[in-house]
């Protein structure tokens, strides 16, 4: 069997329960992304539960086959699947992508989220490469980590937040995306569903030590997210840092461009030593609200006094 | 009941392991068995797998603490577990049955008794020597009983592989009994497959055994098996256990375990070489699907006001 298979997704215009496929938004490792209409014709963004290696549907086919000595792993996958929809349906935030219905059908199951117009961070940070002004940064971020608490407060971890994964409605508010890996990484450790990262966004202790993981893998990765919002690139993947770090620190790269409060945040965020980073999204919020409507000027006392918050923190 | 007891099972050189094993125990009766797929045929872990689970939870149903009759208990558990394997088969509409050796034993009032289908072995060692043991199912058995060859002759031979009784095969297994085996302190019963003997040989396992520590000595054996089958070494299992009541005067050992002080209906339960299909244990059925869109349903609409 090929390790890694391709899966065709279901044709325009097919029905799929009470919805009517439009095209592929997307294609994960253990989903696709459909956009459809409902009976209403009211968009809705459908993920359907299948993992490249453990099921396959070739073209034409609606069905996918399941090899038998598949049959326990995909079985496991969707229990993540019923997490991620679990955990999705108990939260109620404007700043997390809602699920609106969950079925099943063609073997497998699937999730209908609200369907958000705007594009993706990622696709802004393309079109403004170099040209993103701290307030923006700000702003996303501050109300994202509202969202990402959230979550943190149903004992969920993101565990693949990225500038992809973050969607900027037409009103500017960020919605945090597809909780795919989610609890996949958790927990298991067959050898059919290797728990999913990307490098760059990813912490070290998802390659390393995955029973490290906590709300601090998270802030890893909205550090190294606002670190590409500056940069336009993503950073140097973690586990390559830690062989040899090539990341230029946020304070001394755009020295002078962004406030040092801003770039020292994103610094800290991404220390690759996770019980030195913000232990909580609250911990990051505070750090981020100290100075939100502060003027960041070269005050003489700023840096020390954030040097003693941060340790004051790190300390506790 | 006193005893000490030792179970591992090691894939050796092969792509997956095929063997599975498990011990149980209720406060007055033991359960061995051990089980090894067939290789040539398909999912035979899967049918080493459900002999042992079979056998396993028929065990911790009807051992409360004692089984009434433990041979009857083990004509039905076998006899079962080889029609659930087809049941399996069947149900995924397979081409051909997996099939499994199986070996199970049970100890209560210090009586052994087993019983066995295909070349896996029990062997029950007393003062260094093999005081009684299974015989195998296979061709090279019954060749050796024609006198055709001898034993030495039999672990080189080609065809020694071959058995003529399985659980999950076309034909109903013929399964076979031991006597009655009353126990004495520091006996060893040692339940193995293949993968183990034949590298060792009677002799090697009746000396090593003799008055050692289960604990320390098997998994030496192991590495000393594992070392003579060489790079195209077969799965290895072994459920070792010491006797430590009965007549005699019983050899104190580190780690024995006592069951005097369990509740009457308590089980404990250990089972090897089951990494890979743990998830069978948990596996989603279709009800828990529908229960599981259910409640998320619930909650959105629950979330959604």
């Amino acid at each position: 069997m090929p390790s890694q298979q391709i899966n065709h997704p279901l044709p325009f215009g097919f029905q799929l329960d009470r919805y009517r496929i439009e095209r592929q938004l997307s294609l994960g490792g253990f989903s696709i992304v459909y956009l459809a209409y409902d009976e209403d014709g009211t968009p809705v963004a459908i993920k359907e539960y299948l993992p490249n290696s453990l099921a396959l549907r070739t073209e034409g086919q609606v069905t996918p086959v399941i090899p038998d000595e598949n049959q326990a792993s995909f079985r496991h996958g969707m229990k993540c699947f019923f997490e991620e929809g679990r955990a999705l349906a108990h939260l109620n935030h404007p700043n997390v992508v809602r699920v609106l219905n969950f079925f099943r059908a063609n073997e497998t199951v699937y999730m209908v989220m609200q369907y958000e117009r705007g594009r993706t961070l990622q696709e802004h940070i393309q079109k403004h490469k170099g040209d993103i002004r701290e307030a923006f940064v700000r702003n996303v971020f501050t109300r994202l980590l509202n969202g990402l608490r959230e979550v943190h407060t149903q004992k969920l971890l993101h565990l693949d937040i990225k500038p992809s994964n973050i969607y900027l409605r037409t009103d500017g508010n960020p919605v945090l995306l597809d909780f795919g890996a989610a609890r996949q990484a958790l927990n298991y450790n067959g050898p059919a569903l290797k728990p999913m990262y990307t490098p760059g966004f990813a912490a070290p202790e998802q390659y390393k030590a995955p029973e490290e993981m906590g709300p601090w893998t998270d802030i890893y990765a909205v550090g190294a997210s606002m670190y590409a919002c500056l940069s336009g690139t993503s950073p140097q993947a973690a586990d390559k840092r830690l062989e040899k770090d090539q990341v230029i620190s946020a304070t001394k790269r755009w020295d002078g461009k962004y406030s040092g409060h801003l770039l020292e945040t994103i610094d800290w965020c991404m220390v690759l030593d996770h019980p030195e980073r913000p232990k909580s999204v609250f911990a990051l919020q505070k750090v981020l609200a100290e100075r939100h409507h502060g003027i960041a000027t070269n005050q003489p006392t700023w840096f020390q006094n954030l040097g003693q918050g941060l340790r004051s923190l790190i300390g506790r | 009941m006193k005893f000490t007891i030792y179970q591992e099972s090691r894939i050796g050189h092969r792509k997956s392991n095929q063997d599975r094993i498990a011990y149980c125990y209720s406060r007055d009766a033991v359960l061995l068995v051990l089980a090894d797929g067939m290789g040539g045929h398909l999912h035979g872990e899967v049918a080493a797998q459900i002999a042992v689970q079979f056998i396993t939870e028929a065990f911790q149903r009807e051992a409360r603490p004692l089984l009434v009759d433990p041979f009857m208990f083990l004509s039905k558990c076998l006899g079962n577990a080889h029609n659930a394997v087809l049941d399996y088969a069947l149900e995924r509409d397979l081409p051909d049955a997996p099939r499994t050796t199986c070996v199970a034993c049970i100890i209560q009032d210090n009586i052994a008794y087993w019983a066995h289908a295909g070349d896996s072995r029990l062997y029950v060692i007393r003062n260094g020597q093999v005081f009684a043991q299974t015989r195998d199912h296979s061709r090279v058995q019954m060749m050796i009983d024609d006198g055709l060859i001898t034993e030495e002759e039999a672990l080189q031979h080609p065809g020694r592989n071959r058995v003529y009784s399985c659980l999950g095969g076309g034909t109903p297994p013929q399964v076979d009994f031991s006597r009655k085996t009353p126990l004495h302190a520091g006996d060893v019963l040692l339940l193995c497959s293949d993968g183990f003997w034949v590298p060792l040989g009677n002799d090697a396992l009746a000396k090593g055994f003799s008055g050692a520590d289960v604990m320390e000595m098997t998994p030496e054996l192991m590495n000393r098996a594992e070392t003579v089958a060489g790079p195209t070494g077969d799965n290895l299992s072994v459920i070792a256990l010491t006797w430590e009541e009965g007549y005699g005067e019983a050899p104190t050992t580190r780690g024995s375990v006592e069951t005097e002080t369990m509740p009457l209906n308590a089980h404990t339960t250990q089972m090897e070489g089951m990494d890979k299909n743990r998830a069978r244990e948990t596996e989603l059925t279709d009800e828990d699907i529908e229960r599981a869109i259910e409640e998320i349903r619930n909650a959105i609409l629950k979330y959604s006001k």
